[in-house]
């Protein structure tokens, strides 16, 4: 079936109307005199980040250390669930449930849970990473998993190959594209759960930052905070997506 | 010689009695060394019996025995080649073809496997480090048939592996086939469509009824060997023995 060809975007018009947005953002808060308290100017924001560079270097580093702690937990731990719910039997009508209930309690209600368990420091943030970051590994791994096509599993029980051989040669690698799947939602969300548990307790990270120039009303470094965290963000995002170039197949 | 494959009053049930009736009471013995092809009409379980024998299925009623010993499992000696090509997407022409090997005889024995020799009968030259997605249906096929053939089997067990070939390349493997098996005397079931290949290449050619499978022909095919496409299809006996077929099956 052909598709419709999709509505080509224009770079040139994107960067035109963002553009637009910015200056209608600068010239707006002079223009309105709106509180620099209550919205800076993009320039003032861009001041400010600039000046507070060492801090949110410093800040951001910690927030990267709680993040790929956090994820690399997930990424270990999600991928032995999910092979142990995949490969024994009393682990699917056990642990599968209880997986899937944990999900649904609202991970952002549990971090003053982890800062009282863990502390101010690097445990609870690592924890509420995490926590964010698991689930959607161990579910994209599952699908994986479940996912590997019957006809090479037939040929491979055809081969006489036990299910070691069968585990570590087919569905590993069957399952490799849907784990990179999972860990591109994953990794964002390793962020928003080490940001998260930053406000609900800390003395550093980039959470904290924020929290503590909101409370100063120094806005600017609010926004450039969080532009730091996005770009944090973004920037992890990338290596996962780098990452996943060199898991290229798809076993259809 | 001795018997190879005893299949005695077979009959075999998808979903169990009630279910699909996919074979019903199959006699079939095959000589070791014997080439025995299967043709039936689509869907009358020529795959099925494929699978009974390979020992990946069960059955209902009767036996199925390879070499004396009944056949409850796959076999070490035992070579399949699906009516699908079961390559791995993720490993090169080269790592599909010693698959077979490693599997059952591990690494060293993988690497030791002679893939060049192999490349050259399948005529896959400047291939050997491609991945499946590169390949063409036809090459796909070759492939996996060289996979089995590398195993160097005692009983090569085929589903339609020519199927998706042109009529050249498919007289080429044919006569590969023909060599190889002359040379290591194997014992080959070979599933066909084409009642001219499995006049050419058998022994003896079994036929299958519409589903539910019944064996409603068993023909001997007198032909001298060893045999060569272009020399054998001219003589007359070749000819009788397709229409024979033809008419059994229905086609004339
Ligand atoms: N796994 C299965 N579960 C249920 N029914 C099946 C299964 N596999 C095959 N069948 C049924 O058994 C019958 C025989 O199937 P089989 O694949 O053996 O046919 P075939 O002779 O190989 O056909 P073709 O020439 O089209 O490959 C068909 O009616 C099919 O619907
Ligand atoms: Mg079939």
């Amino acid at each position: 079936m052909a598709r419709a060809a999709a509505p080509r975007s224009n770079p040139l018009v994107a960067a035109a109307f963002f553009l637009l947005v910015a200056l209608a953002w600068e010239f707006g808060v002079r223009w309105f005199e709106v509180k620099p308290y209550l919205l800076p100017s993009l320039s003032a924001i861009a001041t400010a980040f600039w000046d507070a560079r060492g801090l949110l270097l410093e800040h951001g580093l910690v927030t990267l250390g709680e993040v790929l702690a956090g994820f690399i937990a997930a990424a270990l731990l999600g991928v032995l669930l999910a092979a142990a719910i995949h490969v024994v039997p009393i682990a699917r009508s056990t642990l599968y449930p209880m997986v899937i209930a944990l999900q649904s309690i609202p991970k952002i209600g549990l971090a003053p849970l982890m800062v009282v368990w863990l502390g101010y420091g690097f445990g609870s943030k690592l924890v509420m990473a995490f926590l964010f970051a698991f689930f959607p590994i161990v579910i994209a791994t599952l699908g994986g998993l479940a996912g590997v096509p019957s006809n090479l599993e037939e040929h491979f029980r055809a081969l006489g190959a036990s299910r070691w051989t069968m585990f570590r040669r087919l569905q590993v690698p069957a399952a490799m594209p849907n784990f990179m799947d999972g860990c591109k939602v994953a990794m964002p969300l390793a962020v928003i759960g080490a940001i998260v548990g930053e406000f609900v307790g800390s003395n550093n990270g980039l959470g904290n930052v924020i929290l503590t120039a909101t409370g100063s009303s120094q806005t600017a470094l609010t926004f450039a905070a969080l532009l730091a965290v996005t770009l944090l963000s973004l920037a992890l995002f990338y290596v996962v997506e780098l990452l996943s170039k060199f898991i290229w197949w798809r076993a259809i | 010689m001795g018997v190879a494959i005893r299949v005695e009053n077979l009959t075999k049930y998808y979903g169990g009695p009630g279910g699909t009736k996919a074979l019903e009471d199959v006699d079939i013995a095959i000589d070791d060394c014997e080439f025995i092809s299967i043709i039936g009409p689509s869907g009358c379980g020529k795959s099925t019996l494929l699978r009974v024998l390979a020992g990946l299925h069960g059955f209902d009623t009767g036996s199925a025995r390879m070499f004396d010993a009944p056949i409850d499992r796959p076999r070490d000696d035992v070579g399949v080649v699906f009516q699908t090509s079961n390559l791995l997407p993720w490993a090169t022409v080269r790592k599909n073809l010693t698959l077979a090997v490693e599997i059952r005889h591990g690494q060293a024995a993988a690497a030791a496997a002679d893939v060049a020799g192999m490349i050259d009968l399948l005529n896959l030259n400047g291939f050997e480090d491609k991945y499946p997605h590169e390949l063409s249906g036809g090459m796909k096929h070759r492939v996996a048939i060289g996979q089995a053939l590398m195993q160097n089997p005692r009983v090569l067990l085929m589903d339609e592996p020519f199927g998706a070939l042109d009529a050249l390349t498919r007289d080429r493997l044919n006569v590969e086939l023909l060599r190889l098996w002359q040379r290591d005397r194997k014992t080959v079931v070979l599933i066909t469509h084409s009642i001219a290949e499995a006049v050419l290449l058998s022994d003896r050619v079994l036929v299958l009824s519409e589903r539910p499978g019944r064996l409603i022909a068993n023909l001997r095919i007198d032909l001298p060997r060893p045999r060569d496409p272009s020399v054998t299809r001219d003589l007359p006996a070749f000819g009788d023995h397709v229409v024979e077929l033809s008419r059994i099956m229905g086609v004339v």
